[in-house]
């Protein structure tokens, strides 16, 4: 027999339902239904708001097939997994230095995660016109900085040649939301209990190797939590894509992303059965995000069984 | 152990400039909201010549800003107190029980958080037409609850399942409930995660204007993010009101989280003393 | 495995019920009643919605409603404007709901098809007197498929190039009128110390606009355009081709870097006066005017080898106004679409918006606008890949601006550009049509 269980194997399924039933209603009514309603549209052709006859799959064929999307379908998919790789190297590998950092910092910690954090805060609305303006050729600080301290090579157009787009997407969006790697590993970390990291100090393991051995072992449930939501968090990128590249991601598609592709052909396209491709174009990131996210859940339950038994 | 030594130095210094960097684009909301726009379009990162209050006279005023901002208050409040509440009772099952059908719910949830937002506006916008919903403040925040479920309940099923067994098998041998052991013994414990899960649904449901866009089009049931768009116009925009409402809409956010940040490091000194 | 195929099929199956809760094809009911009545009889109050996209424009409309309410007491018009962005969306789904305006501002050309094709706009043929409208211009609003009228346009733009006054006199340079000359002009602009030409290279839509500034000329406007919708020549032609290469010489007169400038940032190097031109449209005067500038304007004069003999203006019609179909105020928004298809509106509209109208012989009095128009009028043509490409999938205007960024950045040539436009709307584009 294993070692404790941390459940309730007697919990009664009725008790338990209770619990659950108020957040399934809600769930029901506002998620599960318009999901299934908009993939029953993809199903159609469209005249505008006006549903036309069932194709089966034929808008997806033609996403598939069809210019634009024949290109740009798999350009926008591959910059969400770069977007993906971007986040976790710079997005949360910073945010649980930072984490660490500030967890022995003393007083000025809340100063400081209160700091790192409020870029999250600022509305979608502006915060691509903010780093437009910061990131400008002509008027930007940011290049007229670089400029000042002798820097001159780096001051790019950032935001106008495809190859540092991108890139400037991920440090936006790392700007944005370093405080929620940041904040839930900082809470993890409290969750350790000091007699734990004591004892392995007086082992004479220190700095990294304490770290290595101790702490990320026992951080890895957040980890888990932080890269799952970080992959859902990537795929759907809208508003700082949308905000900085508009809705063709400029230039030239290299800031194009799957909602993006998603945002003008439901909104933006001259073609009026729209509403059909659009909707194909959705469920398709849907069932994509869902396999690799079971994928992930999968693999990460079988490794925080192997530490917690 | 809190030693100020030499070697602190760096670590502060590093951690001053990023800050310096992370925040330079707010102060330049905020500088920004103190001057016109024509100023803006001459000299676009000049530096305010006083305070100049004229555009928050005018968002508040004017652009009927005082009824958005109760509208948000109204909305968010409520639907991350909803919200968070429905999903605290999800992940407590989640996490306790090992039953077939609470492991495939918490998947049910889990696939939500995949759901794109616009996907969802057409089916919702006809779901609300049919049920007198449109324009109506309530439908938003049973919008926005069934929204923040999938997140809420993940972050918190997580913590809920780092906790150790023991407390409760303690309450429940003394004879506590079900519900009298969440209540009392396990929710003040994850005070920390409910602190997390309240400021990551605040903050997107109060800056939120797609929704609101579509689904209110009553002009008293505008929330603040439908009337700053007021203010982006087709090929101009009024940057000076614009900032003026964006800072305006942004103070709660900020008072919020200095709160909040104050319950997570209370949180989590609570939970270590067991 | 089992239960997992009887899942997905209960799924499909659910879908396929849930989707019958959206509104699918309509029989539509005719009201028959059709007559309008033209005097201001004492009527019921009625209260007529009208939405649009143009924030900037809500109290000027305001003003001009409140002529229309003068002289027909009884009839309040309640304008609302909504995010440009989100417009055609809102719109779409006001138009289905129960709750939507009576009359909209809809997009024009490829833009308003979807609404037509969903039976949401009233067909006015016969019962809106659009005598007065500039009788090119009803294609804004005239359906593809069954070339009824939906409605009535009621703006224009035209495209020119505006300069700044100040720096022109300080350098002393007057307005060109041949090539060389333009290109004189520049070159002393950039020595100077000024950028000649200011523009926002990042967002693709103002590209096809620059290219039209200064390259109709060469492949021959309205000429070419004839030839295009007849099929006796496409965006290959080789004087097409030569038009997409003028523009990319003329980044030489530009920030180095153009790519990375935004039309906010082109725009401001314009009101700070860092840039002496910014080729651009009409729609850029009130913004400009607002920053005290003392503008100028001129057509660019015809390139060498120009099929045109003379300089030229492209236009559009920008959007039209419409009835809802399910409005239940029909004769008070029929009676208020023929006031808006009047001159008398025109010229309200001229006056207090300060954009040009779809009606025809008005007067101008701001000077520069005065002199926008005698350009126009001068040198029309249509802004082709807005008028004519925007309906279907890939749309024109985007091709093309997609084409001649991949063409700053160096990776695609003029010709390249003018093939990947041609590619893309063959795909829906039929001649003849």
């Amino acid at each position: 027999m294993k070692t404790k269980s941390k459940s309730h194997g007697a919990m009664p399924v009725r008790i338990g339902m209770a619990f659950v039933i108020p957040a399934l209603i809600l769930f029901s009514v506002f998620i599960v239904y318009p999901l299934t309603t908009a993939l029953g549209y993809s199903f159609f052709s469209w005249k505008g708001t006006l549903r036309g006859d069932f194709i089966g799959l034929e808008n997806y064929v033609t996403i598939f097939t069809k210019p634009p999307f024949d290109e740009a379908l798999p350009n926008a998919f591959s910059h969400n997994l770069l977007l993906f790789a971007g986040a976790m190297v710079f997005q949360n590998s910073i945010g649980l230095l930072l984490a660490v950092t500030l967890h022995k910092i003393g007083r000025l910690k809340r100063l400081f995660q209160t700091m790192f954090t409020l870029p999250y805060l600022v509305s979608p609305l502006v915060v691509g016109y903010l780093w437009s303006l910061m990131l400008s050729p002509l008027f930007g600080p940011v290049n007229a900085t670089l400029k000042a301290i002798g820097l001159e090579e780096l001051a790019l157009p950032w935001l106008g040649d495809p190859t540092t787009a991108i890139w400037a997407i991920v440090f936006i969006t790392a700007w944005q939301w370093i405080g929620f790697p940041m904040l839930l590993y900082g809470a993890a970390l409290g969750g350790i209990p000091e007699e734990v990291t004591e004892a392995a100090e007086i082992d004479g393991a220190n700095g990294v190797k304490k770290f290595r051995l101790i702490t990320l072992p026992l951080l890895l449930p957040a980890l888990g939590t932080v890269t799952i939501l970080t992959f859902i968090g990537a795929m759907e990128a809208f508003p700082i894509p949308y905000a900085v590249g508009g809705s063709t991601g400029s230039p030239a598609g290299a800031t194009d992303v799957m909602a993006l592709l998603f945002y003008r052909t439901a909104f933006e396209s001259g073609d009026i059965g729209s509403i059909g491709t659009s909707s194909a174009l959705a469920m398709l990131l849907f069932l994509f995000i869902f396999g690799v996210a079971v994928v992930l859940r999968t693999s990460l339950a079988r490794a925080e069984r192997k530490i917690y038994g | 152990m809190k030693r100020f030594s030499i070697l602190n130095a760096p670590k502060h210094v590093l951690l001053w400039i990023y800050a310096i960097a992370s925040l330079s684009p707010l102060v330049l909301m905020v500088l920004n909201s103190f001057r016109t726009t024509k100023q803006m379009a001459t000299d676009p990162l000049g530096l305010p010549d006083g305070l100049n209050m004229g555009s928050y006279q005018k968002a508040w005023i004017t652009a009927s800003f005082e009824t958005y901002f109760l509208n948000s208050m109204f909305v968010t409040i409520t639907s991350v107190f909803i919200g968070t509440a429905v999903s605290l009772l999800a992940a407590y099952v989640f996490a306790r029980s090992k039953r077939r059908v609470f492991a495939v719910l918490e998947g049910l949830f889990l696939s939500g958080l995949l759901l794109p937002v616009f996907l969802a506006i057409l089916p919702i916008f006809y779901l609300f037409d049919a049920l007198g919903l449109i324009s109506n403040l309530w439908g938003l925040i049973m919008v926005y609850s069934a929204l923040s479920i999938p997140f809420s309940s993940f972050i918190l099923a997580a913590f809920f399942r780092q906790l150790p067994i023991d407390l409760e098998e303690a309450a429940r041998i003394d004879g506590a409930g079900y519900f009298r052991t969440f209540f009392f013994i396990l929710l003040p414990l994850v005070r920390p995660a409910i602190a997390t899960v309240v400021v990551f649904r605040f903050v997107p449901i109060w800056n939120d204007f797609f929704y609101p866009l579509m689904l209110m089009r009553d002009r008293d049931a505008y929330t603040l993010p439908v009337g700053l768009t007021r203010f982006f116009g087709e090929y101009q925009t009024d940057w000076a009101t614009l900032f003026a409402g964006l800072t305006i809409t942004t103070i709660p956010l900020v008072i919020l989280f200095i709160v909040a940040s104050k319950q997570l490091v209370s949180g989590l000194t609570a939970g270590m003393s067991k | 495995m089992r239960k997992r195929l009887s899942a997905l099929g209960l799924v499909g199956v659910a879908a396929l019920v849930l989707t019958g809760c959206a509104p699918a094809a309509q029989e539509t009911t005719e009201t028959a009643d059709t007559q309008t009545s033209a005097t201001a009889e004492a009527v019921d109050p009625v209260t007529l919605t009208m939405w649009s996209w143009r924030t900037e424009d809500v109290e000027k409309y305001n003003t001009i409603f409140d002529v229309y309410e003068a002289a027909n007491p009884g009839v309040t018009v309640e304008f609302e404007a909504f995010l440009n962005t989100e417009y055609n969306q809102l719109l779409a789904t006001g138009l289905e709901g129960s709750d939507g305006p009576d009359l909209a501002m809809v997009r024009a050309y490829g833009g308003v098809q979807a609404l037509i094709e969903a039976g949401q706009l009233m067909a006015i043929d016969g019962v809106v007197d659009t005598g007065s409208v500039e009788q090119s211009l009803l294609a804004a609003a005239t359906g593809r498929t069954d070339g009824s009228l939906y409605g009535v346009p009621f703006a224009t733009q035209t495209l020119q190039v505006f300069y700044n006054k100040e720096i022109f006199d300080e350098l002393g340079l007057s307005e060109p009128t041949t090539w060389d000359e333009f290109t004189a002009l520049n070159e002393a602009i950039s020595a100077g110390g000024y950028t000649p030409l200011a523009l926002g290279a990042k967002d693709s839509w103002m590209l096809p606009i620059f290219h039209e500034i200064v390259g109709a000329a060469r492949y021959g406007g309205p000429e070419f355009r004839d030839g295009l919708l007849a099929g006796t020549t496409d965006f290959n032609d080789p004087d097409y081709v030569a038009s997409i290469q003028i523009v990319n010489d003329m980044t030489k007169y530009m920030v180095d870097d153009v790519i990375g400038v935004s039309y906010a940032d082109s725009q401001i190097q314009f009101t700070a006066g860092t840039a002496a031109q910014y080729p651009g449209g009409s729609f850029e005067l009130g913004s400009f005017t607002d920053s005290g500038l003392d503008l100028g304007v001129y057509l660019v004069p015809t390139p060498p080898n120009s099929v045109s003999t003379k300089p030229i203006s492209a236009g559009w019609a920008d959007g039209s106004f419409a009835v809802n179909k399910t409005t239940e105020n029909e004769d008070a928004a029929l009676d208020l679409m023929n006031w808006l298809a009047s001159p008398e509106f025109g010229q309200l509209f001229v006056d207090e918006v300060k954009q040009f109208s779809a009606i025809k012989g008005l007067t101008y009095s701001d000077p520069v606008m005065k002199e926008m128009d005698e350009l126009f009028a001068s040198g029309p043509t249509a802004y082709i890949n807005l008028v004519d490409m925007r309906y279907g999938e890939p749309v024109g205007s985007t091709l093309i601006g997609e084409g001649i960024q991949s063409m700053f950045l160096g990776d695609m040539s003029a010709t390249e550009v003018a093939t990947k436009l041609q590619d893309g709307i063959a795909t829906w584009f039929t001649p003849g049509a």
